[in-house]
Protein backbone atom coordinates (compact mmCIF):
# COMPACT_ATOMS: atom_id res chain seq x y z
CA UNK A 1 0.00 0.00 0.00
CA UNK A 2 2.76 2.43 0.21
CA UNK A 3 4.25 2.39 -3.01
CA UNK A 4 4.91 5.64 -4.56
CA UNK A 5 2.50 5.68 -7.65
CA UNK A 6 3.04 9.66 -8.68
CA UNK A 7 5.45 11.75 -7.91
CA UNK A 8 5.92 15.13 -9.04
CA UNK A 9 8.89 17.39 -8.51
CA UNK A 10 9.62 21.51 -8.81
CA UNK A 11 7.24 21.58 -11.74
CA UNK A 12 6.37 24.97 -13.29
CA UNK A 13 4.17 26.09 -16.05
CA UNK A 14 3.94 29.31 -17.93
CA UNK A 15 1.65 30.16 -20.37
CA UNK A 16 3.47 32.49 -23.27
CA UNK A 17 1.83 33.61 -26.37
CA UNK A 18 3.09 35.83 -28.56
CA UNK A 19 1.85 39.40 -28.33
CA UNK A 20 0.61 38.33 -24.95
CA UNK A 21 2.05 38.53 -21.43
CA UNK A 22 3.28 35.21 -20.23
CA UNK A 23 1.20 33.91 -17.81
CA UNK A 24 2.82 31.81 -14.48
CA UNK A 25 -0.25 29.18 -14.12
CA UNK A 26 2.39 26.79 -11.69
CA UNK A 27 5.47 26.84 -9.98
CA UNK A 28 7.78 24.67 -8.09
CA UNK A 29 4.69 22.06 -7.42
CA UNK A 30 5.90 18.94 -5.71
CA UNK A 31 3.58 16.63 -4.59
CA UNK A 32 3.19 12.61 -4.09
CA UNK A 33 0.36 9.94 -4.29
CA UNK A 34 0.65 6.49 -2.86
CA UNK A 35 -0.61 3.30 -4.54
CA UNK A 36 -4.60 3.43 -4.11
CA UNK A 37 -4.84 6.47 -2.03
CA UNK A 38 -7.80 9.31 -3.08
CA UNK A 39 -6.54 13.03 -3.02
CA UNK A 40 -7.57 16.00 -3.88
CA UNK A 41 -6.23 19.54 -4.79
CA UNK A 42 -8.61 22.29 -3.65
CA UNK A 43 -7.66 26.07 -4.74
CA UNK A 44 -9.35 29.07 -5.98
CA UNK A 45 -9.68 29.89 -9.73
CA UNK A 46 -6.67 30.53 -11.68
CA UNK A 47 -4.62 28.11 -9.11
CA UNK A 48 -3.74 26.87 -11.91
CA UNK A 49 -5.08 22.88 -10.40
CA UNK A 50 -6.92 21.62 -14.04
CA UNK A 51 -3.27 22.63 -16.04
CA UNK A 52 -1.36 20.57 -13.57
CA UNK A 53 -4.21 17.71 -14.03
CA UNK A 54 -3.39 17.68 -17.81
CA UNK A 55 0.32 17.82 -17.15
CA UNK A 56 0.17 14.61 -15.10
CA UNK A 57 -2.48 13.42 -17.96
CA UNK A 58 0.34 14.46 -20.78
CA UNK A 59 -2.15 16.64 -22.47
CA UNK A 60 -0.08 20.03 -21.80
CA UNK A 61 4.09 19.79 -21.15
CA UNK A 62 5.70 21.34 -18.66
CA UNK A 63 7.77 24.24 -18.92
CA UNK A 64 10.12 22.78 -16.17
CA UNK A 65 9.58 19.74 -13.63
CA UNK A 66 9.07 15.92 -14.29
CA UNK A 67 6.14 14.02 -13.42
CA UNK A 68 6.63 10.48 -12.58
CA UNK A 69 3.47 7.74 -12.72
CA UNK A 70 4.52 4.37 -11.23
CA UNK A 71 8.44 5.31 -12.08
CA UNK A 72 8.06 6.21 -15.40
CA UNK A 73 8.30 9.94 -16.59
CA UNK A 74 5.49 11.61 -18.22
CA UNK A 75 6.03 13.23 -21.81
CA UNK A 76 1.96 12.02 -23.08
CA UNK A 77 -1.25 10.76 -22.56
CA UNK A 78 -0.78 7.05 -21.64
CA UNK A 79 -2.91 4.27 -20.76
CA UNK A 80 -1.98 3.94 -17.42
CA UNK A 81 -3.29 7.32 -16.74
CA UNK A 82 -7.40 8.23 -17.05
CA UNK A 83 -9.00 11.46 -16.98
CA UNK A 84 -12.62 12.07 -16.45
CA UNK A 85 -13.12 16.07 -17.50
CA UNK A 86 -15.71 17.99 -16.29
CA UNK A 87 -18.37 18.46 -19.00
CA UNK A 88 -19.69 15.87 -20.92
CA UNK A 89 -17.22 14.76 -23.29
CA UNK A 90 -18.97 11.70 -24.21
CA UNK A 91 -19.17 11.03 -27.90
CA UNK A 92 -22.77 11.56 -28.58
CA UNK A 93 -23.58 9.00 -31.67
CA UNK A 94 -21.91 6.59 -29.56
CA UNK A 95 -24.25 4.40 -26.77
CA UNK A 96 -23.25 3.89 -23.69
CA UNK A 97 -21.71 0.76 -24.04
CA UNK A 98 -19.84 2.21 -26.69
CA UNK A 99 -18.83 5.34 -24.97
CA UNK A 100 -17.69 2.86 -21.85
CA UNK A 101 -15.52 1.10 -24.76
CA UNK A 102 -13.86 3.81 -26.26
CA UNK A 103 -10.97 4.08 -24.79
CA UNK A 104 -10.67 -0.11 -25.49
CA UNK A 105 -11.21 0.51 -29.01
CA UNK A 106 -8.41 3.18 -29.72
CA UNK A 107 -6.46 0.63 -28.21
CA UNK A 108 -7.73 -1.63 -30.77
CA UNK A 109 -9.09 -3.79 -28.69
CA UNK A 110 -11.60 -6.07 -30.70
CA UNK A 111 -15.15 -5.59 -29.52
CA UNK A 112 -15.89 -8.67 -28.25
CA UNK A 113 -13.06 -8.88 -25.89
CA UNK A 114 -14.10 -5.34 -25.07
CA UNK A 115 -17.76 -5.37 -24.65
CA UNK A 116 -17.66 -7.71 -21.60
CA UNK A 117 -15.06 -5.25 -19.73
CA UNK A 118 -17.33 -2.63 -21.10
CA UNK A 119 -20.47 -3.96 -19.51
CA UNK A 120 -19.05 -4.54 -16.37
CA UNK A 121 -18.05 -1.01 -15.63
CA UNK A 122 -21.69 -0.50 -16.78
CA UNK A 123 -23.19 -2.21 -14.10
CA UNK A 124 -20.23 -0.98 -12.09
CA UNK A 125 -21.13 2.51 -12.55
CA UNK A 126 -24.82 2.00 -11.77
CA UNK A 127 -25.64 1.85 -15.56
CA UNK A 128 -27.00 -1.78 -16.52
CA UNK A 129 -30.27 -1.77 -18.66
CA UNK A 130 -29.07 1.59 -19.94
CA UNK A 131 -26.05 0.40 -22.34
CA UNK A 132 -27.93 1.18 -25.63
CA UNK A 133 -28.92 5.25 -24.73
CA UNK A 134 -27.32 7.55 -26.31
CA UNK A 135 -25.79 10.34 -23.85
CA UNK A 136 -28.23 12.82 -24.89
CA UNK A 137 -31.19 10.56 -23.18
CA UNK A 138 -28.88 10.96 -20.00
CA UNK A 139 -29.16 13.14 -17.13
CA UNK A 140 -26.29 14.80 -16.04
CA UNK A 141 -25.70 12.79 -13.46
CA UNK A 142 -25.45 9.11 -15.45
CA UNK A 143 -23.98 10.94 -18.16
CA UNK A 144 -20.98 11.85 -15.21
CA UNK A 145 -21.46 8.24 -14.12
CA UNK A 146 -20.66 7.04 -17.75
CA UNK A 147 -17.66 9.14 -17.50
CA UNK A 148 -16.15 8.00 -15.09
CA UNK A 149 -17.11 4.01 -16.47
CA UNK A 150 -14.94 4.91 -19.34
CA UNK A 151 -12.16 6.11 -17.32
CA UNK A 152 -11.87 3.28 -15.44
CA UNK A 153 -12.83 0.16 -18.16
CA UNK A 154 -9.14 1.20 -19.49
CA UNK A 155 -7.76 0.37 -15.78
CA UNK A 156 -5.76 3.01 -15.54
CA UNK A 157 -3.15 3.47 -12.76
CA UNK A 158 -4.57 6.52 -11.29
CA UNK A 159 -7.42 8.19 -12.13
CA UNK A 160 -7.59 11.85 -12.83
CA UNK A 161 -10.52 13.77 -11.80
CA UNK A 162 -11.00 17.01 -13.30
CA UNK A 163 -13.96 19.00 -10.79
CA UNK A 164 -15.80 16.11 -12.93
CA UNK A 165 -19.46 16.89 -10.49
CA UNK A 166 -19.13 20.90 -10.95
CA UNK A 167 -21.72 20.67 -13.70
CA UNK A 168 -24.32 18.52 -11.67
CA UNK A 169 -27.11 20.33 -9.15
CA UNK A 170 -26.29 19.99 -5.33
CA UNK A 171 -28.22 16.98 -4.53
CA UNK A 172 -26.99 15.07 -7.78
CA UNK A 173 -23.27 16.03 -6.62
CA UNK A 174 -23.86 14.56 -2.94
CA UNK A 175 -25.34 11.61 -4.38
CA UNK A 176 -22.53 11.05 -6.79
CA UNK A 177 -19.57 11.68 -4.24
CA UNK A 178 -20.95 8.89 -2.77
CA UNK A 179 -21.11 6.76 -6.00
CA UNK A 180 -17.35 7.63 -6.80
CA UNK A 181 -16.35 6.49 -3.11
CA UNK A 182 -18.09 3.27 -3.44
CA UNK A 183 -16.89 2.54 -6.89
CA UNK A 184 -13.49 3.95 -5.61
CA UNK A 185 -13.56 1.61 -2.82
CA UNK A 186 -14.22 -1.57 -5.17
CA UNK A 187 -11.92 -0.74 -7.68
CA UNK A 188 -8.62 0.46 -5.37
CA UNK A 189 -7.46 2.50 -7.82
CA UNK A 190 -5.47 5.91 -6.95
CA UNK A 191 -7.20 8.86 -7.37
CA UNK A 192 -6.26 12.34 -8.14
CA UNK A 193 -9.25 14.78 -8.12
CA UNK A 194 -9.51 18.87 -8.72
CA UNK A 195 -12.43 20.50 -7.09
CA UNK A 196 -13.33 23.60 -5.70
CA UNK A 197 -15.73 22.21 -3.77
CA UNK A 198 -14.18 21.86 -0.31
CA UNK A 199 -16.42 19.75 1.61
CA UNK A 200 -16.22 17.27 -1.74
CA UNK A 201 -12.55 17.19 -1.61
CA UNK A 202 -12.63 16.52 2.32
CA UNK A 203 -15.13 14.34 2.27
CA UNK A 204 -13.39 11.68 -0.58
CA UNK A 205 -9.79 12.21 0.49
CA UNK A 206 -7.24 10.57 2.18
CA UNK A 207 -5.30 14.04 1.89
CA UNK A 208 -6.53 17.36 0.61
CA UNK A 209 -3.77 19.47 -1.19
CA UNK A 210 -4.67 23.68 -1.25
CA UNK A 211 -3.27 25.20 -3.83
CA UNK A 212 -2.92 29.17 -3.68
CA UNK A 213 -3.44 31.24 -6.40
CA UNK A 214 -1.47 33.55 -9.34
CA UNK A 215 0.88 31.58 -9.68
CA UNK A 216 -0.42 28.01 -8.54
CA UNK A 217 2.23 26.68 -5.68
CA UNK A 218 1.32 23.76 -3.08
CA UNK A 219 0.09 26.03 0.14
CA UNK A 220 -0.33 23.29 2.60
CA UNK A 221 -1.37 19.23 2.93
CA UNK A 222 -3.87 17.92 5.22
CA UNK A 223 -4.30 14.57 5.94
CA UNK A 224 -7.89 14.05 6.76
CA UNK A 225 -8.11 11.64 9.58
CA UNK A 226 -12.32 10.68 9.51
CA UNK A 227 -12.10 6.97 8.93
CA UNK A 228 -14.06 4.83 6.39
CA UNK A 229 -16.05 3.78 4.96
CA UNK A 230 -17.89 7.22 4.92
CA UNK A 231 -21.11 7.60 4.67
CA UNK A 232 -23.26 11.52 3.78
CA UNK A 233 -23.50 12.14 7.74
CA UNK A 234 -19.84 12.48 8.01
CA UNK A 235 -20.79 15.87 6.14
CA UNK A 236 -22.40 16.90 9.83
CA UNK A 237 -19.90 15.76 12.16
CA UNK A 238 -17.66 18.50 14.20
CA UNK A 239 -13.97 17.48 12.99
CA UNK A 240 -15.66 16.82 9.32
CA UNK A 241 -16.31 21.14 9.20
CA UNK A 242 -13.72 22.27 11.44
CA UNK A 243 -11.14 20.52 8.74
CA UNK A 244 -13.27 22.40 6.08
CA UNK A 245 -13.41 25.49 7.75
CA UNK A 246 -9.43 25.39 8.14
CA UNK A 247 -9.48 25.09 4.41
CA UNK A 248 -11.46 27.72 4.06
CA UNK A 249 -9.99 30.07 5.79
CA UNK A 250 -6.46 29.22 3.62
CA UNK A 251 -8.17 29.94 0.51
CA UNK A 252 -10.75 32.95 1.27
CA UNK A 253 -8.60 35.60 0.78
CA UNK A 254 -7.74 34.45 -2.62
CA UNK A 255 -11.10 34.03 -3.46
CA UNK A 256 -11.99 37.63 -3.00
CA UNK A 257 -8.77 38.84 -4.86
CA UNK A 258 -9.80 36.37 -7.69
CA UNK A 259 -13.37 38.39 -7.72
CA UNK A 260 -11.50 40.99 -7.95
CA UNK A 261 -9.53 40.49 -10.73
CA UNK A 262 -12.53 38.79 -12.40
CA UNK A 263 -15.56 41.34 -12.08
CA UNK B 1 -58.73 20.70 -33.48
CA UNK B 2 -56.47 21.24 -30.41
CA UNK B 3 -55.07 17.37 -31.52
CA UNK B 4 -55.21 17.74 -34.75
CA UNK B 5 -52.38 20.51 -34.24
CA UNK B 6 -50.72 18.58 -31.99
CA UNK B 7 -50.42 15.40 -34.37
CA UNK B 8 -48.80 18.27 -37.00
CA UNK B 9 -46.26 18.99 -34.78
CA UNK B 10 -45.69 15.62 -34.07
CA UNK B 11 -41.93 14.14 -35.39
CA UNK B 12 -43.16 10.86 -37.02
CA UNK B 13 -43.25 10.19 -40.09
CA UNK B 14 -46.79 10.39 -40.45
CA UNK B 15 -47.48 13.34 -39.71
CA UNK B 16 -44.55 14.52 -41.56
CA UNK B 17 -46.53 13.09 -44.89
CA UNK B 18 -49.80 14.19 -43.54
CA UNK B 19 -47.57 17.58 -43.19
CA UNK B 20 -46.66 17.36 -46.82
CA UNK B 21 -50.15 16.49 -48.30
CA UNK B 22 -51.33 19.18 -46.41
CA UNK B 23 -49.33 21.79 -47.81
CA UNK B 24 -49.68 20.40 -51.45
CA UNK B 25 -53.21 20.81 -50.80
CA UNK B 26 -53.94 24.36 -49.87
CA UNK B 27 -51.36 24.60 -52.84
CA UNK B 28 -53.77 23.21 -55.27
CA UNK B 29 -56.48 24.61 -54.01
CA UNK B 30 -55.34 28.25 -53.92
CA UNK B 31 -54.38 27.87 -57.78
CA UNK B 32 -58.10 26.29 -58.47
CA UNK B 33 -59.39 29.13 -57.19
CA UNK B 34 -56.93 31.69 -59.06
CA UNK B 35 -57.58 29.92 -62.17
CA UNK B 36 -61.04 30.24 -61.88
CA UNK B 37 -61.02 34.26 -62.32
CA UNK B 38 -58.18 34.05 -64.58
CA UNK B 39 -59.82 33.66 -67.94
CA UNK B 40 -56.61 33.64 -69.82
CA UNK B 41 -55.43 30.25 -70.52
CA UNK B 42 -51.99 31.14 -72.04
CA UNK B 43 -51.45 33.32 -68.85
CA UNK B 44 -52.74 30.38 -66.53
CA UNK B 45 -54.31 26.77 -66.41
CA UNK B 46 -56.09 24.79 -63.41
CA UNK B 47 -54.25 22.00 -62.48
CA UNK B 48 -56.64 19.18 -64.13
CA UNK B 49 -54.99 20.88 -67.29
CA UNK B 50 -51.50 20.16 -66.09
CA UNK B 51 -52.34 16.81 -65.06
CA UNK B 52 -53.61 16.22 -68.64
CA UNK B 53 -50.70 17.47 -70.07
CA UNK B 54 -48.47 15.46 -67.70
CA UNK B 55 -50.18 12.07 -68.99
CA UNK B 56 -49.83 13.47 -73.06
CA UNK B 57 -46.13 13.51 -72.38
CA UNK B 58 -45.59 10.64 -70.87
CA UNK B 59 -47.56 8.36 -72.93
CA UNK B 60 -45.38 10.47 -75.93
CA UNK B 61 -42.54 9.45 -74.51
CA UNK B 62 -41.18 13.03 -74.12
CA UNK B 63 -41.40 12.57 -70.44
CA UNK B 64 -38.94 10.05 -70.24
CA UNK B 65 -36.83 11.10 -73.01
CA UNK B 66 -36.73 14.13 -70.68
CA UNK B 67 -35.90 12.82 -67.83
CA UNK B 68 -33.27 10.72 -68.79
CA UNK B 69 -31.71 13.64 -69.91
CA UNK B 70 -32.15 15.56 -66.82
CA UNK B 71 -31.57 13.16 -64.22
CA UNK B 72 -28.32 11.13 -65.93
CA UNK B 73 -26.73 15.49 -66.71
CA UNK B 74 -27.60 16.28 -63.07
CA UNK B 75 -27.08 13.25 -60.74
CA UNK B 76 -23.28 12.59 -62.35
CA UNK B 77 -22.43 16.33 -61.78
CA UNK B 78 -24.49 16.30 -58.61
CA UNK B 79 -22.32 13.57 -57.31
CA UNK B 80 -19.07 14.57 -58.57
CA UNK B 81 -19.85 17.65 -56.94
CA UNK B 82 -20.35 16.13 -53.48
CA UNK B 83 -17.13 14.20 -53.56
CA UNK B 84 -15.41 17.27 -54.67
CA UNK B 85 -17.07 19.69 -52.13
CA UNK B 86 -15.79 17.52 -49.20
CA UNK B 87 -12.85 16.88 -50.62
CA UNK B 88 -11.88 20.98 -50.56
CA UNK B 89 -13.70 21.05 -47.11
CA UNK B 90 -11.33 18.99 -46.08
CA UNK B 91 -7.98 20.31 -47.48
CA UNK B 92 -9.45 23.78 -46.48
CA UNK B 93 -10.23 22.54 -42.92
CA UNK B 94 -6.77 20.68 -42.42
CA UNK B 95 -4.46 23.97 -43.48
CA UNK B 96 -5.56 27.35 -41.83
CA UNK B 97 -3.10 28.84 -44.25
CA UNK B 98 -5.09 27.28 -47.47
CA UNK B 99 -7.97 28.31 -45.86
CA UNK B 100 -7.23 31.94 -45.04
CA UNK B 101 -5.51 32.03 -48.79
CA UNK B 102 -8.20 30.39 -50.95
CA UNK B 103 -11.19 31.75 -48.66
CA UNK B 104 -11.63 35.27 -50.18
CA UNK B 105 -11.86 33.47 -53.79
CA UNK B 106 -14.11 30.94 -52.82
CA UNK B 107 -16.80 33.11 -51.26
CA UNK B 108 -16.02 35.47 -54.28
CA UNK B 109 -17.22 32.57 -56.65
CA UNK B 110 -19.80 31.63 -54.02
CA UNK B 111 -21.44 34.82 -54.23
CA UNK B 112 -20.72 35.77 -58.37
CA UNK B 113 -24.09 34.57 -60.26
CA UNK B 114 -22.41 31.83 -61.75
CA UNK B 115 -25.94 30.89 -63.51
CA UNK B 116 -25.55 34.42 -65.65
CA UNK B 117 -22.30 33.24 -66.91
CA UNK B 118 -24.38 29.83 -68.71
CA UNK B 119 -23.92 31.58 -72.48
CA UNK B 120 -20.03 31.50 -71.77
CA UNK B 121 -19.68 28.34 -70.35
CA UNK B 122 -22.10 27.01 -73.49
CA UNK B 123 -19.32 29.24 -75.93
CA UNK B 124 -16.34 27.46 -74.15
CA UNK B 125 -17.86 23.78 -74.00
CA UNK B 126 -20.44 23.42 -76.50
CA UNK B 127 -23.86 22.31 -76.45
CA UNK B 128 -24.18 19.13 -74.74
CA UNK B 129 -23.15 17.33 -71.52
CA UNK B 130 -20.00 18.96 -70.83
CA UNK B 131 -21.60 22.13 -70.36
CA UNK B 132 -24.45 21.33 -68.44
CA UNK B 133 -21.67 19.25 -65.84
CA UNK B 134 -19.60 22.29 -65.91
CA UNK B 135 -22.34 24.33 -64.76
CA UNK B 136 -24.07 22.47 -62.30
CA UNK B 137 -20.71 21.72 -60.85
CA UNK B 138 -19.95 25.10 -60.35
CA UNK B 139 -23.49 26.32 -58.18
CA UNK B 140 -23.26 23.06 -56.38
CA UNK B 141 -19.81 22.50 -55.23
CA UNK B 142 -19.96 25.35 -52.52
CA UNK B 143 -22.47 24.46 -50.13
CA UNK B 144 -20.47 21.17 -49.35
CA UNK B 145 -17.43 23.24 -49.55
CA UNK B 146 -18.47 26.09 -46.96
CA UNK B 147 -20.39 23.08 -44.49
CA UNK B 148 -17.48 20.47 -44.67
CA UNK B 149 -14.93 23.08 -43.65
CA UNK B 150 -17.30 24.88 -41.16
CA UNK B 151 -18.32 21.04 -39.63
CA UNK B 152 -14.61 19.97 -39.41
CA UNK B 153 -13.59 23.00 -37.69
CA UNK B 154 -16.70 22.83 -35.56
CA UNK B 155 -15.51 20.01 -33.42
CA UNK B 156 -16.49 20.39 -29.65
CA UNK B 157 -12.67 20.82 -28.21
CA UNK B 158 -13.18 18.99 -24.76
CA UNK B 159 -13.97 15.45 -27.49
CA UNK B 160 -10.62 15.84 -28.88
CA UNK B 161 -9.07 16.72 -25.29
CA UNK B 162 -10.74 13.42 -24.21
CA UNK B 163 -9.38 11.19 -27.82
CA UNK B 164 -6.14 12.66 -26.75
CA UNK B 165 -6.29 11.30 -23.13
CA UNK B 166 -6.75 7.93 -24.22
CA UNK B 167 -3.95 8.49 -25.96
CA UNK B 168 -5.44 8.55 -29.77
CA UNK B 169 -3.50 8.60 -33.03
CA UNK B 170 -4.56 11.54 -34.85
CA UNK B 171 -5.99 9.52 -37.47
CA UNK B 172 -8.18 8.53 -34.83
CA UNK B 173 -9.45 11.37 -33.34
CA UNK B 174 -10.25 11.75 -37.02
CA UNK B 175 -12.22 8.64 -37.96
CA UNK B 176 -14.01 8.86 -34.26
CA UNK B 177 -14.77 12.24 -33.29
CA UNK B 178 -13.59 14.93 -36.10
CA UNK B 179 -15.28 13.30 -39.15
CA UNK B 180 -18.63 11.62 -37.31
CA UNK B 181 -19.11 15.23 -35.88
CA UNK B 182 -18.90 16.92 -39.26
CA UNK B 183 -21.02 14.12 -40.77
CA UNK B 184 -24.51 15.91 -40.00
CA UNK B 185 -23.22 19.51 -41.26
CA UNK B 186 -21.77 18.10 -44.54
CA UNK B 187 -25.05 16.61 -45.41
CA UNK B 188 -26.99 19.80 -44.47
CA UNK B 189 -24.53 21.30 -47.11
CA UNK B 190 -25.38 18.38 -49.49
CA UNK B 191 -29.41 19.18 -49.09
CA UNK B 192 -28.57 22.47 -49.80
CA UNK B 193 -26.62 21.28 -53.30
CA UNK B 194 -29.17 19.32 -54.34
CA UNK B 195 -31.80 22.55 -54.36
CA UNK B 196 -28.78 24.42 -56.30
CA UNK B 197 -27.84 21.70 -58.91
CA UNK B 198 -31.94 21.42 -60.09
CA UNK B 199 -31.42 25.17 -61.04
CA UNK B 200 -28.17 25.10 -62.47
CA UNK B 201 -29.40 21.56 -64.52
CA UNK B 202 -32.95 23.81 -65.96
CA UNK B 203 -30.48 26.82 -66.91
CA UNK B 204 -27.83 25.10 -68.30
CA UNK B 205 -30.86 23.01 -70.62
CA UNK B 206 -32.37 26.60 -71.09
CA UNK B 207 -29.39 27.61 -73.05
CA UNK B 208 -27.69 24.62 -74.94
CA UNK B 209 -29.33 21.71 -75.00
CA UNK B 210 -31.99 19.10 -77.11
CA UNK B 211 -33.34 17.41 -74.09
CA UNK B 212 -34.24 18.02 -70.55
CA UNK B 213 -36.93 19.63 -68.59
CA UNK B 214 -35.39 22.90 -68.69
CA UNK B 215 -35.05 22.08 -72.83
CA UNK B 216 -38.87 20.93 -72.85
CA UNK B 217 -39.65 23.90 -70.24
CA UNK B 218 -38.44 26.48 -73.03
CA UNK B 219 -39.88 24.88 -76.45
CA UNK B 220 -43.39 24.60 -74.35
CA UNK B 221 -43.09 28.80 -73.34
CA UNK B 222 -42.14 28.90 -76.96
CA UNK B 223 -45.37 27.84 -77.97
CA UNK B 224 -47.38 29.27 -75.06
CA UNK B 225 -48.23 25.96 -74.10
CA UNK B 226 -48.60 27.03 -70.18
CA UNK B 227 -50.05 23.48 -68.89
CA UNK B 228 -46.43 21.65 -70.28
CA UNK B 229 -44.40 24.26 -68.66
CA UNK B 230 -46.50 24.10 -65.24
CA UNK B 231 -46.07 20.53 -65.42
CA UNK B 232 -42.54 20.19 -66.32
CA UNK B 233 -41.84 22.43 -62.90
CA UNK B 234 -44.05 20.46 -60.81
CA UNK B 235 -41.80 17.25 -61.45
CA UNK B 236 -38.55 19.74 -61.05
CA UNK B 237 -40.46 20.76 -57.83
CA UNK B 238 -41.04 17.11 -56.41
CA UNK B 239 -37.88 16.05 -56.99
CA UNK B 240 -36.32 18.71 -54.86
CA UNK B 241 -38.96 17.69 -52.54
CA UNK B 242 -37.50 14.58 -52.69
CA UNK B 243 -34.12 15.34 -52.43
CA UNK B 244 -34.87 17.46 -49.50
CA UNK B 245 -36.97 14.88 -47.38
CA UNK B 246 -34.39 12.21 -47.95
CA UNK B 247 -31.31 14.18 -46.94
CA UNK B 248 -32.84 15.61 -44.02
CA UNK B 249 -33.74 12.45 -42.76
CA UNK B 250 -30.05 11.60 -43.72
CA UNK B 251 -28.95 14.50 -41.58
CA UNK B 252 -31.81 13.19 -38.50
CA UNK B 253 -30.17 9.62 -38.43
CA UNK B 254 -26.77 10.96 -38.28
CA UNK B 255 -27.31 13.16 -35.42
CA UNK B 256 -30.30 12.30 -33.15
CA UNK B 257 -29.17 14.60 -30.54
CA UNK B 258 -29.30 17.39 -32.40
CA UNK B 259 -33.24 17.05 -32.91
CA UNK B 260 -34.12 16.15 -29.41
Amino acid sequence: MSVELLRVDNLDKTFTRRGKPAVEALRGIGLSIKEGEFVSIVGASGSGKSTLLRIIDGLLTPSAGTVYVDGKLVTRPGRDRAMVFQQDSLLPWKTVIENVAYGLTLARMPWAKAQPIAQRFVDLAGLTSFESHYPHQLSGGMRQRVNVARALAVDPKILLLDEPFASLDAQTREIMQTELLSIWQASRKTVLLITHQIDEAVFLSDTVIVFSARPGTVRAKIPIPISRPRSLEVKRQPAFMAIVDQIWNMIEGEVRTSLKLNP
Amino acid sequence: MRSIYEFFEQDSRTAAIARITLSVLCVLLLWQVVSVFVANRLLLVPPADVAAALVTETQRGAMWTNAVATVTAVGTSFLVSVALGISIGFALASSRALSLTAGPVLSALNSVPIIALAPLFIAWLGLGFASKFVLVLMVAVFPVVVTTEAGLRATDRQLIEAARSFDATSMQIFTTVTFPYALPFIVSGIRVSWARALVGIVVAEFFGSFAGFGFAILSASQTFDTARVLGYVIVLGAMGLFGSVLFEALERRLAPWKHE
